[in-house]
């Protein structure tokens, strides 16, 4: 019998019981539209956090913090539980190191930002402009004003968002308006709250996302402000710009730094942060795909539930088939047949589906963020994603569905095909 | 023993014993059968008298406890199961219920037996055409079995056993589930098909009269033949 005949008797069977192949193919739909959903948002996800993090923060940059992790515990937890801490001046040590071209103390702390009526949480930071301006020259940009290079203590720039908070012209605040900090000290007892009025200098471009470089809802200030403000010489983390981003050159500075400070600091490239994120991208995307996967096996037992039931049914007909002089192995292809259209066909309308609840999830997700989180106020970037369905994706999804329906069909498929036919004749 | 001509189809001692629960039931007990090319048999019998079991042997669907089959000289028992589907495509079967596939239109049916042959479309088309049209079915042909009557019915079985020009038409029963009526003019089909085409054509039946009209008939009683004659 010919393939195209096969294939033909097959779809003609599947087409008698329309509303049971319907739901027999729905099964898969659902785990295909899973598995194809999820995926697509993790790797739209992963592809707009890559991307943000590469144009928020420069590869030839390393992260010195104390121990702990800067980014998920990425590399050594050594200084974990030490009383180390790191201080500004800690800057001019740095910058003695071969390969260093120069190095930023940033001082971070959650503070509230007043302006008229209303009032945020964000987190204010502290920088040296200058520095940070040549570090960041690609997103720590002004749009409007001017970032000043050797301000005076009162100047903040702010973040676009901290500006327009809502993306709706309703400006928070702008050049020239002033703003107030509101810091609670609770080193000190009772904890009291400083008050810091800022002059904002500048209003970045946005920049989007939420790198590890410059931020939309953040608001800077001068190091030596944040200093005096805070009341610390502490800094949290120390940006250090290389002179490349060989990796021989992050390695050599990198271990400077760490012999420098009698291994206390941690130091993190950029490169490696984004291979983290990669490789934690690699786990959720598999494990996502894992519980999608089980729905399809579900589906699966569906398939040969069905079938075995179809096989009862249809016992009489494959004794005719075989008393026409059908071979036993054109019955286990006519029922692998059935197998593979509906496998085919789920897979089909599955992929369909899951690219529609991956963007209709994606909207969902789209547009949270700073805003979203309205009053209250985040520190938090705003990102969009786009659910990207690869053609590997796409691919596999269809392998995987037809392969599932296969697997699951063999058993029955088998069994009709070992049918004598003269008990197959008889069967009432 | 000297075989001049071949035999359509031969058995020798063909027994079949069934076991039913722990009992063994003996439905052939040694039947010896010769039918030579354009030979029009009956084999009549009560039933449990082992006709369909004898049927189901000569149409190599089961295999005989002891005993041969040959077809064309062929031993049946040397043949593996994928030989064996080779060979019922030699055999044209036509059943007491019909057997067709209820979704497949009559012209469905007959082409159905050509595509397991592995011919074209096209050639299957002319061919089922030409076939629904010998045993008067043309206007009907586009039907499916629900649609028709039992004689015309049988009618499509017929025209589907003999779709892949089998080397003998082997019948279970063609008139039982029919009016006498249908009943004559499907054994009249049947008679003419011998006559003028020559179709080698085996009938298990338990009705006196359609046996009366083939060429020769045996009486089979408890697993045994035990009367022949010729009409």
């Amino acid at each position: 019998m010919k393939v195209s005949d096969i294939f033909s008797y097959a779809f003609g069977a599947i087409r008698l019981r329309k509303l049971r192949a319907g739901l027999t193919t729905l099964g898969v739909v659902i785990g295909i539209a899973a598995i194809v959903a999820l995926l697509s948002i993790t790797q739209g996800l992963q592809a707009t956090i890559s991307e943000q993090l590469q144009t928020g923060f420069a590869t030839d940059t390393l992260i010195v913090s104390t121990g702990g992790g800067f980014f998920m515990g990425a590399g050594a937890v050594t200084a974990a539980e030490s009383d180390f801490n790191l201080l500004v001046n800690y800057t001019e040590i740095i910058d003695e190191i071969e390969g260093v071209v120069t190095s930023v103390a940033v001082i971070e702390k959650p503070c509230y930002i007043k302006s008229g009526e209303r009032e945020f949480i964000l987190a204010v930071v502290g920088v040296n402009f200058t520095k940070y301006v040549n570090i960041y020259s690609s997103t720590f940009v002004a749009e409007s004003g001017d970032i000043p290079l050797n301000p005076e203590n009162e100047v903040v720039v702010v973040g676009k968002r901290v500006s327009d908070p809502w993306k709706n012209g309703t400006i928070f605040c702008n050049v020239d308006d002033a703003v107030e900090i509101v810091w609670t000290n609770a080193s000190r007892l009772p904890p009291r709250n400083e008050t810091h009025t800022g002059h904002v200098a500048a209003v970045l471009k946005e920049i989007g996302g939420f790198g590890i470089g410059p931020s939309d809802s953040r608001v800077y200030i001068p190091t030596s402000q944040a200093q005096s403000f805070f009341g610390t010489d502490e800094c949290n983390s120390i940006i250090v710009k290389l002179e490349n981003d060989d990796e021989a050159t992050i390695e050599s500075v990198s271990e400077a730094i760490d012999e420098a400070f009698g291994g206390q600091v941690q130091v993190t490239s950029s490169t490696a942060v984004l291979e983290t994120i990669s490789s934690i991208f690699s786990i959720v995307e598999l494990f996502l795909a894992g519980i999608a996967a089980i729905s399809l096996l579900v589906a699966g037992v569906g398939i040969m539930n069905i079938m075995i039931v179809s096989l009862m049914e249809r016992t009489r007909e494959i004794g005719i088939l075989k008393a026409l002089g059908m071979k036993s192995r054109t019955v286990l292809a006519i029922f692998l047949s059935e197998a593979v259209i509906v496998g085919l066909m789920g897979a089909i309308f599955g992929i369909g589906f899951g690219w529609v609840l991956a963007n209709v999830a994606a909207r969902i997700f789209t547009g949270g963020g700073f805003a979203a989180a309205g009053e209250q106020g985040a520190v938090g970037g705003e990102f969009a994603i786009t659910p990207i369905v690869t053609p590997t994706v796409m691919l596999g999804a269809l392998g995987f569905g037809i392969a599932v329906s296969v697997i699951f069909a063999l058993y029955p498929a088998w069994r009709a095909s070992k049918l004598k036919p003269v008990d197959a004749l008889r069967y009432e | 023993m000297t075989i001049l001509i071949t035999p359509v189809l031969q058995t020798i001692n063909l027994q079949k014993t069934y076991m039913l629960g722990k009992i063994p039931v003996e439905a052939l007990r040694g039947v010896d059968l010769k039918v030579e090319k354009g030979d029009f048999l009956a084999i009549l019998g009560p039933s449990g008298s082992g006709k369909s079991t004898l049927l189901s042997l000569i149409g190599v669907l089961d295999k005989p406890t002891e005993g041969k089959v040959f077809i064309e000289g062929v031993d049946a028992s040397t043949l593996s199961d994928n030989q064996l589907a080779d060979l019922r495509r030699s055999i044209g079967f036509v059943f007491q219920f019909f057997n067709l596939i209820p979704r497949l239109t009559a012209r469905g049916n007959v082409e159905l037996t050509m595509a397991i042959l592995g011919l074209g479309k096209a050639e299957r088309r002319k061919g089922a055409e030409e076939l629904l049209e010998t045993v008067g079915l043309k206007e009907r042909m586009n039907h499916k079995p629900a649609e028709l009557s039992g004689g015309e019915r049988q009618r499509v079985a017929i025209a589907r056993a003999l779709a892949n020009n089998p080397k003998f038409l082997l019948m279970d029963e063609p008139t039982g589930n029919i009016d006498s009526k249908t009943a004559n003019e499907i054994i009249e089909l049947v008679k003419r098909l011998n006559e003028e085409k020559g179709v080698t054509t085996i009938v298990v039946t338990h009705d006196q009269n359609t046996a009366l009209q083939a060429k020769r008939r045996v009486r089979m009683l408890d697993g045994l033949i035990v009367e022949e004659k010729v009409n």
